[in-house]
């Protein structure tokens, strides 16, 4: 099967369909990013040649996108911290402690993030209006942190699965606790798997559209894709500013996507394979 | 340990700048004011608000914005105001909406600030769908009403005048797309998108052959969903791709020049006659055409303020309704941000006519336009329609079938036990 | 999983000695009690509500048992959605799937050593994945306009079509453009996934079935095909829950529409509880859809754990 791909010719080619496939219409938010309010749909040409750069002032200095993507920052981050923390102690607790009830456990875990958002945002909202954590940054980032658990207590118990046992027996009869063999002697080993499940919660924390949506109410405590729905206006669609908003929005996620990729293969290489 | 600690002391501290009610213990007053985004200046509100403020000292008004879109906002309405202590004070509500909020009791009367009186003063359509069992809900903020956009350059080289009747229109449009032979030019869009523009578009072409809807004449109700389907198959002056065209998309196709006819809001004139614009000064503005015998029947929009009976400030939540919705604040915002005024008044004062001469053309209009059915039913009858004239739309189904299958689930909902409303007009 | 030793400690610093049971429980806690707190108590409350008739505007609120649950059974809204997110699942899932594979087995053929091109091309793969979903729906909704979406033009200029194709308008094109734009989206963890586990096969076992005298397809059909077949079905499991759930990314897209031919289950659930205000009876339909999720998810479970005791 290799010897296929041995043509490099052949293979960049289709190399570069598929960057076209996944890249086009990026690239082509990115051109209508550019475009005069008069030529957006103006088709041909499909590269204007006129470009303005009033999109972009307008997302960053006279919109309140610039805040939101701090917002957003900041409950991403939090949102990962948490998950991964608290994930991290239960899925070692599932990969290697002698509990009872684990697939039972696993299982409910699994099963919280299966019931549709739609029907639970009502209540949820109604239980951080009653904690008075209405329209607060808290709020996103604990439903965030939540609802992201069950993806990452899944990813890291299979990858804590994988180290090696004799590396913890060892640490024990030295006399520490199960807590302290996970910080002296998991941790290090296990960056790539904690690198995955980091930005898998990442990504879903960042683009998360209706949790956010619904638990914040101002300017203060907007995210980023919440920013960007409120972009049009009563019937009008600033399609040019939209897609400027939306490339600003993008990029970071992409960047750090392309920081980690390095781990992210290494962790779930690792990690998913063998189950 | 200490690395655990210390985790979790950061993304405590993370979750720590919430910056939200910064004001310590506010000796004022603060009402919240809950709205959707608006077009055009946001600051022009605002500056309305500081002066509310200015004039009332101890009150501070606090905006706090949702998406533009009807449907998010409906749901977060309801969600908060179900819930009981709803974090607002004043709220803007969509047309049809008030009748399910004061049905419901979420809302309170208004007739203390406008006494049916001074109702008077506003245009009839609007104070009817806010009034609920003989008690006004809501203040009109703003009116919309459908009206027909016409490239008048096209018809002046063919020598036709804006079309009264709707066979006019096609007749009209036939003969300029056949002399142009331009493909692609299309002679009439409007909104086909399921949604409920739909329903807008439906009932003013329903209304207009002296049925409608729900209820009415059937065979006429049918002719009239058969004439929409017709535009597109039989007469072909409308590309299928109506069928998912909104407000834009078909401001879109006008304003760049692809369309001879198109039925939208009034809000779509600025920006068609703005710089740059590929059809300034080129559009007209006419009343929607209707069949041999009817008048014409735009449909109502806009939206109106209320409050919610959970407000704290009953009082000072009246107060700034009344100021927003008073002659001088409708004639800063009619100006500034191109909204149509509610109050019939200031379609005759010199100085917002001699800045926006469209409102006279606008006045029969918004006087003409009849509101959706007044019931605190109609979303309930809108969702189960929509699905159905959209088929038709697109020619999944017939009208006759589309018809049926809505009644029968009106008669569903509205005939299901425990339904303690009747429904008029019905 | 080897039978562990029963392990005493001496504790270094001589504080309380806690069993390995008792850790477990003390550290998996956390978790439980912010989901119990945070995603149970909600779940619970929509499940209460689904055995209501609640209709706030009319003042209806009564407990009715199941009698929504047996409404269901006669709604026909209902098991159109239930075709609608069935047939748009399927098609999502298995294409996905398909390309995801060929994009692994792409990249996996190039990266023999250049650490360059793996890393552009991992990144590319990434891109759509990272895009909100709201933000993608947009772009492909301003891609598929019939006027002045780049879609029609391309393909009017490479003379495959002679009019514009109406892809949202048209009701039979409609749920196919939306698994189009979802497919798009959620490739690249499919890729990302498989890419990982084709990593793992040994490259020795090719090499002795090239021996052997077997051609591709064949070594595909018997090497990677069953060596993959864990990552496979953690991919269906995934990609099926999320499909079967699927509601921003269509209902920016069409809104349900025409015709309710794009109405998937959320959307149907979204409409009952916000616009009409049945929260009882749209609490009713995520339960549904709850069930149908879980009902998927555990068939595919099955088949993974048949599938791991194979591979161990």
């Amino acid at each position: 099967m290799m010897d296929w791909f041995r043509t490099r010719g052949w293979a960049l080619c289709m190399l570069a369909l598929v960057g076209l496939f996944c890249l086009g219409p990026v690239l082509w938010q990115a051109v209508t990013s550019i475009k005069l309010d008069e030529d957006l749909v103006r088709l041909p040409p499909i590269i204007p040649d006129r470009a303005t750069t009033v999109h972009y002032e307008r997302v960053l200095f006279q919109s309140s996108l610039g805040q939101s993507l701090v917002n957003s920052v900041v409950v991403a981050a939090s949102a990962t911290a948490v998950a991964i923390v608290v994930g991290g102690l239960c899925a070692f607790t599932l990969a290697r402690l002698p509990i009872g009830g684990k697939p039972v456990m696993l299982g409910l875990v699994l099963a919280t993030s299966m019931f549709p958002p739609i029907a639970v945002i009502s209540p949820l909202y109604l239980l951080m209006r009653g904690l008075g954590l209405r329209d607060t940054l808290i709020a996103v980032g604990l439903t965030h942190a939540v609802y992201a658990l069950p993806l990452a207590i899944w990813l890291m118990t299979s990858f804590f699965r994988q180290l090696p046992g004799e590396l913890y027996y060892a640490a024990r009869v030295d006399g520490c606790t199960p807590l302290r063999a996970l910080l002296m002697v998991f941790l290090p080993l296990a960056r790539p798997g904690l690198a995955v499940a980091a930005l898998l919660v990442f990504i879903f924390s960042w683009n998360e559209f209706m949790f956010a949506l619904t638990l914040t109410a101002s300017d203060a405590t907007r995210t980023a894709p919440v920013a960007v729905a409120l972009f049009p206006g009563l019937y009008e669609i600033p399609w040019g500013d939209i897609a400027a908003a939306s490339l600003v929005v993008t990029l970071p996620v992409a960047g750090l996507a392309a920081l980690f990729q390095r781990h992210i293969v290494a962790g779930l290489t690792a990690g998913s394979v063998k189950g | 340990m200490i690395v655990r600690a210390a985790l979790i002391i950061c993304a405590a501290l993370g979750f720590g700048c919430t910056p939200t009610d910064d004001r310590p213990h506010d000796p004022n007053i603060v009402l919240v004011f809950k709205h959707g985004k608006l077009s055009g200046d946001e600051q022009v509100l605002s500056g309305l608000l500081r002066e509310f403020e200015r004039r009332h000292p101890g009150v501070i008004v606090r905006e706090e914005l949702l998406p533009s879109s009807s449907d998010q906002q409906h749901q977060y309405y309801a969600m908060n105001l179900d819930g009981g202590q709803a974090p607002f004070d004043l709220l803007g509500v969509d047309t049809v909406w008030v009748q399910e909020f004061a049905k419901a009791g979420w809302i309170i009367p208004m007739n203390a600030i406008l006494p049916p009186a001074e109702q008077e003063q506003f245009f009839p359509g609007p104070i009817q769908a806010a009034t609920f069992e003989g008690q006004l809900y809501a203040v009109p903020w703003y009116i919309d009403a459908g009206v027909l956009y016409y490239r008048r350059d096209l018809l002046e080289r063919y020598g036709v005048a804006p079309p009264k009747t709707w066979p006019d229109l096609v007749r009209a449009a036939q003969r300029v797309l056949d002399g142009e032979r331009d493909a692609g030019l299309a002679g009439f869009v409007w909104q086909g998108k399921q949604y409920e523009g739909l329903i807008c578009v439906a009932l003013e072409v329903l209304r207009s052959n002296g049925s409608d809807l729900w209820g009415g004449d059937r065979a006429r109700a049918e002719a009239g969903l058969q004439f929409l389907r017709e535009t597109i198959v039989r007469h072909r002056i409308t590309p299928l791709s109506v069928g998912m065209a909104d407000e834009e998309s078909t401001r879109q196709v006008f304003g760049s020049g692809r369309a001879l006819f198109m039925r939208n809001w009034p809000y779509a004139w600025a920006l068609l006659q703005r710089e740059g614009s590929p059809v300034q000064g080129k559009v007209g503005l006419a009343p929607l055409p209707s069949f041999p015998g009817y008048p014409s029947a735009p449909v109502l929009g806009g939206w109106m303020l209320a409050s919610p009976k959970s407000s704290a400030h009953p009082q000072e939540a009246a107060e700034l309704i009344r100021f927003l919705t008073s002659p001088d604040a409708q004639r800063l915002v009619a100006l500034q941000m191109g909204y149509n005024p509610t109050r019939r008044a200031l379609y005759s004062d010199a100085s917002l006519v001699k800045a926006r001469p469209l409102l006279t053309d606008l006045y029969p209009i918004f006087l003409e336009a009849r509101p959706r059915p007044i019931t605190p039913y109609y979303l309930l009858l809108s969702q189960a329609m929509q699905p159905e004239v959209s088929a038709v739309v697109v020619g999944s189904k017939t009208p006759r079938e589309a018809l049926e299958a809505a009644s029968r689930q009106a008669a569903r909902i509205i005939g299901s036990r425990d339904s303690p409303v009747a429904v008029e007009g019905l | 999983m080897i039978g562990q030793p029963s392990v005493k400690p001496r504790s270094k610093t001589g504080g309380i000695r806690l069993s390995e049971r008792t850790w477990g429980y003390l550290l998996a806690s956390p978790a439980f009690v912010l989901v119990g707190l945070v995603a149970v108590a909600p779940i619970a409350a929509a499940l209460w509500l689904s055995l209501h008739r609640r209709l706030p505007v009319f003042g209806v609120d009564e407990f009715v048992g199941l009698w929504n649950y047996a409404q269901l059974w006669n709604d026909e809204r209902f098991w159109a959605a239930c075709r609608t997110t069935v047939y748009f699942t399927v098609l999502s899932v298995a294409t996905e799937l398909l390309l995801g594979f060929g994009l692994a087995l792409l990249l996996d053929g190039l990266t023999n050593g250049t650490g360059k091109s793996t890393r552009w091309a991992q990144v590319m793969i990434i891109v759509p994945w990272a895009v909100p979903t709201v933000v993608s729906a947009q772009i492909w909704a301003w891609l598929y306009q019939p006027d002045y979406g780049l879609l029609n033009y391309l393909l009017h200029r490479v003379g495959l079509i002679t009019q514009p194709i109406d892809w949202l308008a048209d009701p039979d094109w409609a749920i196919h453009a939306a698994v189009v734009m979802d497919v798009w989206k959620t490739t690249p963890f499919a890729a990302l996934l498989l890419l990982a586990g084709l990593k793992t096969v040994p490259r020795d076992l090719y090499a002795a079935a090239r021996v052997d005298g077997a051609g591709a397809w064949q070594q595909f059909r018997h090497i990677t095909l069953p060596l993959l077949m864990p990552v496979v079905v953690i991919v269906l499991v995934f990609r099926t829950m999320d499909s079967i759930r699927v509601f921003d990314a269509v209902y920016v897209l069409t809104g349900g529409g025409p015709g309710n031919s794009t109405e998937t289950l959320s959307i149907y659930a979204y409409k009952t509880l916000f616009q009409t205000l049945q929260f009882g009876y749209g609490s009713t339909l995520a339960t549904a859809m709850f069930l149908i999720v879980a009902a998927f998810s555990s068939l595919y479970l099955l088949l993974l754990r048949r599938h791991l005791q194979e591979a161990a």
